[in-house]
């Protein structure tokens, strides 16, 4: 729900609530201002008609309006000397219901007791009502009508600098510090200026991860460097069998520290986003390159090759990345593959397929993108070639998938992924919501 | 042929220099900067070996200077850093090659012997060991004057052989001289072993000496005293 829906329907709730509440009090006081009015009118009327007794004229009973009526007391005066009465008339003739208001009041006029009586007819309750409750039932429909469409209007100005943030953020890079837009809203600003620290901090750490990384990777680079060299010259000089074995072994273990080195520096740099993408270039080119490289291992294990390359496929995607795709592709499609085994190769412009004959994997298939994960038999590897295939096609916003079926490893690239697409609709579904 | 060796690392640089001198060539050492800018202004060489990471200074500003001097040496980058970016602007640069840390010191030495005939022996192209002829042109190789028909990473592998000949090479250097640095190469040996056997076969085939040794675990060596 949008933040100006939930304000209306908040604002309209707490009117809906405060309605009835409100009513009642004008209704009230309408009613009290009426009586007092009226009752005030009266009791003059009365004191007029008395004073016209006390000068010995006799009284105009119909004067004003209001029909009076001077009554001889037999008894005493009673304690009060105005009483007042309020009857609902019911008339059946007239629609209108109206209440009669009747003001007695009671004098003595030379040693006689009088009751001098006037009344009046005013409005009655329920027409009171009717009228109140008319206006604010229009009322309450323009304030809906009128709360709608201004909040609407009003949220464009008001969230406009929310909007901008939100616009800054979804395109933020770790690589590039950004600067929110200036504004005069105390939450915004508040909002802004948390964000700025926030990605200013992520750039800075983003900088110094990848100095560490780099500087991680060289200053291991270099002693590894020194051990392998060392060793090669250790191998050259007069050693015996036994020695030569440790001196392998230790060349061995050079090797694979070497390769782990590489690769996760590799990785943190794909992750670091630090291959960007400019041109297309001809995945078909760089697919039968790679092939073309591994000609003499596929040879060598007597493996038919089945390809099917379509022509002209442009993708986009880094040139040193689709190399080393393809090359862990192919040669893990060889690695893990038997002798006398086949491998096939389908490339189309939507899809890359790997299909190659293998011993069945021996753990769950979900598992085997993850690092230093590796399948049943090449204990020799390192474990990283499709956590870095799986990476590129992050990168690259291609969509990976395996599986095993008819004594098959089917490995599986799709380019123009599907779940790209959704990626894309749910980020604009993202980028709407809240404001307005 | 006289090398002059920039790396402030001073294992590494001693290790080149032993493996150099070992071939009979001069290796002189810089440590820094300064002290190679120097050594490049009083002496003349046949190739730099240069790292890129210095104490004192950028080694790509060192090979703008070399430029700029017009010192007509071979130039070999050395660096730790693969980033591509790096290696273009190098070779870019006018470096003739590119090897990265952890290299092999036999992978090195075929490098420079490779810059040395581009740049020196004035394009030679024709490798010669007793019968063995190799012409790095054509990557014909021939053994008696009889045209040998191998493929191309068995030309490679000759090659890379007979230049580090009497040296043991490991077959992890020999994969990732035929394979370079981003394949899997643990895997390979059983690779490695098998294009050593089909070299030995073909050679002995064109009744070629069988020079190349298998060193215990450890890989091969072309030996050049059998006859």
């Amino acid at each position: 729900m949008k933040l100006v829906d939930k304000f209306t329907l908040w604002f309209i709730g707490v009117t809906l609530l405060l309605t009835p509440i409100t009513t009642y009090f004008c209704y009230y006081n309408i009613e009290k201002r009426i009586d007092e009015a009226e009752i005030a009118r009266l009791k003059e009327i009365n004191e007029i008609t008395a004073n016209q007794l006390r000068d010995g004229i006799s009284p105009v009973t119909s004067m004003h309006e209001s029909p009076t009526t001077v009554t001889v007391l037999a008894s005493a005066l009673p304690k009060e000397s105005v009483e007042i009465q309020k009857i609902s008339t019911h008339d059946t003739n007239l629609k209108h219901q109206e209440s009669r208001l009747v003001v007695n009041s009671f004098f003595s006029i030379k040693n006689t007791n009088y009751e001098i009586s006037s009344y009046n007819y005013i409005p009655g309750s329920r027409q009171i009502l009717d009228a109140i409750l008319g206006t604010v039932i229009w009322k309450l429909l323009l304030i809906i009508l009128c709360v709608g469409i201004t909040a609407r209007l009003v949220s464009q100005r008001i969230l406009h600098t929310l909007r901008q943030t939100m616009k800054k953020i979804q395109g933020f890079n770790v690589k590039q510090k950004v600067q929110f837009p200036q504004t005069g809203t105390q939450e915004f600003k508040e909002l802004n200026s948390f964000l700025q620290k926030m990605t200013d901090k992520a750039v800075d750490e983003y900088a110094s991860v990848k100095e560490f990384s780099e500087n991680a990777s060289h200053e291991l680079q270099t002693p590894l460097a020194v051990l392998r060299n060392k060793l090669e010259l250790l191998s050259e000089t007069n050693i015996e069998e036994n020695q030569a074995a440790l001196i392998s072994d230790m060349q061995n273990a050079i090797e694979k520290l070497s390769k782990i080195n590489r690769s996760l520096t590799l990785l943190a740099k794909l992750e670091n986003n630090e291959y960007a993408v400019s041109e297309n270039i001809k995945f078909c080119r760089v697919a039968k390159d790679v092939l073309a490289a591994y000609e003499d291992r596929i040879e060598m294990k007597n493996l038919s090759v089945k390809t099917d390359f379509a022509k002209n496929i442009l993708l986009k995607i880094h040139p040193t990345l689709a190399d080393m795709l393809m090359n862990n592709l192919v040669g893990n499609a060889i690695r893990h593959n038997v002798q006398d085994g086949s491998i096939e190769l389908v490339l189309t412009q939507k899809k890359l397929v790997v299909k190659n004959t293998g011993l069945p994997p021996e753990m769950p298939v979900e598992e085997l993108f993850q690092r230093f994960k590796k399948g049943n038999q090449c204990s020799e590897s390192v474990g990283l070639g499709l956590s870095i295939v799986k990476q590129i096609c992050e990168v690259s916003g291609f969509f990976i998938s395996y599986h095993y079926s008819n004594q098959l490893h089917v490995l599986q690239i799709d380019f123009q992924s599907k779940s790209q697409e959704e990626v894309q609709t749910i980020a604009l579904d993202n980028l709407a919501p809240a404001i307005y | 042929m006289k090398v002059l060796a920039v790396e402030d690392n001073k294992e590494i640089a001693s290790s080149i220099h032993d493996f150099l001198a070992r071939e009979g060539y001069i290796c002189e050492l810089a440590y820094s900067f300064d002290e190679a800018q120097e050594r490049l202004l009083l002496f003349s060489y046949d190739c730099i070996l240069l790292d890129l990471m210095l104490p004192d200074g950028n080694g790509l500003e060192l090979l703008k200077f070399i430029k700029t001097q017009k010192i007509q040496s071979g130039v070999l980058i050395i660096s730790a850093k693969d980033a591509l970016d790096e290696k273009i602007s190098g070779l870019e640069g006018g470096a003739d090659d590119y090897i990265t840390k952890p290299f092999h010191l036999p992978e090195l030495h075929a490098r420079l012997r490779a810059i040395y005939r581009r740049k020196k022996l004035a394009g030679s192209n024709i490798i010669s060991f007793n019968e063995i002829t190799l012409n790095t042109d054509t990557l014909e190789a021939t053994v008696n004057s009889a045209a040998l028909d191998i493929t191309r990473k068995e030309f490679d592998l000759l090659l890379y052989l007979v230049v580090n000949k009497n040296r043991v090479l490991s077959r992890q250097s020999i994969a990732t001289h035929l394979w370079g640095d981003y394949t899997d190469n643990l895997a390979n040996f059983d690779f490695v072993y098998q294009h050593i056997k089909n070299l030995r076969k073909k050679i002995s085939a064109a009744n070629g000496a069988d020079y190349i040794d298998t060193v215990y675990g450890l890989g091969y060596k072309f030996n050049s005293s059998k006859v």
